[in-house]
């Protein structure tokens, strides 16, 4: 029995990449839409990785990403040229 | 033939099906495995030549599926389905009731042009999303969107790949497909969704306020969206005229697969990148081990049996391969069934040449119904499971063996009715 009850677990088929774009493209039309950025940590703060690591889950970090996102945004609106 | 010979073929048929229902290898291995060994022991023993080894893959169904795939992929990139999918939820309003009737029809109607898998991914990230959104159950949803996908397409020649194995095979056309079959899958539709709704009714949610969204913002490029539509209703339009246009099914599908690859002007990499290969090759060594089964006679003789032992009366024959096709399509795989299938029916048909549409009409019910019976039943299921498993929800197996069996027996059944109405009291 245990063993028939590990084959069937087996034969489960658990998508990945592509059931996870079709959710994205979901959730991004439904519900609100979100950007997922890739951030690497900076050149000289090695030592600071855990410290790095807990910025997603910061909520102070967050909310000041958020700003900058609405900074970024009025200027788009306002069609204000960026200095990069 | 020797009789050991005879074993052989049958040996390698039965491991190629029992490796390929396991998946303890997967089934394409499986099926070409199968196929090496039965060119081995067919040339050796001179059970065929190589000439009509050659003969045994049907390259008119290769191609059909093919283009097929290739229309829908170039379809799909375009997000026609995605779009159908979010119009079918606001069109519910947020009623629970609606919403659940909407999932169930636009999963049907997605598994009339996407492959199985394909739709399943889709309706899955669907039916969770919105679930998530409106703190509904998934499970009935989600269980529901399976088993109409697995119903969906039926009736059409695309709507599914034992469709088109028994359609090339038999010779039915687009249109006997609609002729034999639309009434029955309409009916098929409305039972198993009023079904569906009367199991999962208490559990369906109240009422909820629909977030605010325009399907219309999910297409990033109209121009291949309306591409798409073309292309689709042009293969749709042109197999109902194939009558007259003196080609055959293959030659419409890879011509318009071409002409959505150039209209699309999509990387032809991407698109080819994303075609079910699995599916062909496998077609296509099992094509090869039934071809070589063929020519040891056994399949006609037992074809012989099996049509003395039910009366030789036209619908203890119809009602048997339905019953057996669709039982033995919640256990192997339904191509496979098919493919064993067709030269059974091509010598029933020799035998009483009435026989040819109800016997074919009763293979396609019988292979497309049976494949959600249990999570065993397909990859589909054990794909919708997974998904599930995914977001941290589960699913017994007898929950899912409950669902799938009620249906599975429903939708049998009103098929026999059809098939004594259709062709009995109708006649042929």
């Amino acid at each position: 029995m245990v063993k028939v009850k590990k084959w069937i677990k087996s034969r489960i088929k658990k998508p990945e990449a592509e059931y996870d774009e079709a959710k994205r493209e979901f959730e991004m039309a439904m519900g609100k839409p979100f950007i997922s950025i890739k951030v690497e940590i900076p050149k000289g703060f090695e030592d600071l990785r855990a410290q790095f690591l807990n910025l997603e889950k910061d909520k102070d970090f967050l909310m000041e990403v958020e700003d900058l996102v609405k900074k970024w945004l009025v200027y788009e609106k306002r069609g204000v040229k960026r200095i990069s | 033939m020797e009789p050991t010979i005879i074993i052989i073929f049958i040996l390698i048929y039965l491991l190629t099906i029992l490796l390929s229902a396991t998946e303890v290898v997967s089934m394409s291995i499986a099926a070409l495995s199968g196929a090496l060994l039965t060119a081995w022991f067919g040339l050796q023993y001179g059970v065929f030549n190589y000439e009509e080894a050659v003969g045994f893959i049907d390259v008119r169904l290769l191609g059909l599926i093919m283009g097929t795939m290739i229309v829908v992929e170039v379809a799909e990139k375009s997000g026609l389905f995605r779009f159908g999918a979010l119009y079918a939820v606001k069109l519910s309003k947020g009623n629970p009731g609606r919403l659940f009737v909407s999932i169930c029809i636009i999963s049907a109607v997605v598994s009339m042009f996407l492959s199985d898998p394909t739709a399943m991914l889709l309706m899955a990230a669907a039916t969770v999303t919105i679930s998530k959104l409106l703190n509904y159950d998934p499970i009935p949803y989600f269980l529901s969107a399976t088993i109409m996908i697995n119903l969906g397409g039926t009736s059409t020649l695309i709507g599914s790949t034992s469709n088109m194995v028994i359609g090339v095979a038999s010779e039915m056309t687009f249109t006997d497909f609609i002729s034999y079959l639309l009434m029955c899958e309409v009916a098929l539709w409305a039972l198993t969704i009023f079904a569906l709704y009367m199991l999962f009714k208490p559990r369906l949610g109240k009422k909820k306020a629909l977030p605010e969204y325009n399907p219309w913002q999910s297409i990033e490029n109209k121009k291949l969206f309306y591409q798409s539509i073309f292309t689709l209703v042009l293969l749709v339009f042109l197999f109902l005229i194939l009558g007259n246009l003196g080609v055959g099914p293959e030659a419409v599908a890879l011509g318009c697969a071409i002409l959505a690859l150039v209209l699309s002007n999509s990387d032809p990499a991407q698109i080819f990148k994303g075609l079910d290969w699995e599916t062909l090759v496998f077609i296509a060594g099992f094509m090869f081990i039934v071809g070589g089964i063929q020519k040891t006679e056994i399949l006609n003789v037992m074809s012989e049996q099996l049509f003395l032992l039910v009366g030789g009366s036209p619908l203890n024959t119809t009602l048997t391969t339905l019953w057996f096709s669709g039982l033995a399509s919640a256990v192997v795989s339904n191509v496979a069934i098919a493919l064993t299938f067709v030269p059974i029916i091509a010598k029933f048909s020799a035998l009483n040449p009435t026989l040819r549409p109800p016997v074919s009409s009763a293979l396609v019910l019988g292979t497309n119904l049976g494949g959600a019976t249990t999570p065993l039943s397909g990859s589909v299921c054990m794909m919708a499971i997974g998904a599930l498993k995914r977001e941290g929800i589960s699913m017994s197996f007898s929950e899912f063996t409950k669902i799938g069996l009620i249906t599975s027996i429903l939708q049998l059944g009103v098929s026999s009715l059809y098939l004594i109405w259709r062709f009995t009291l109708l006649g042929g």
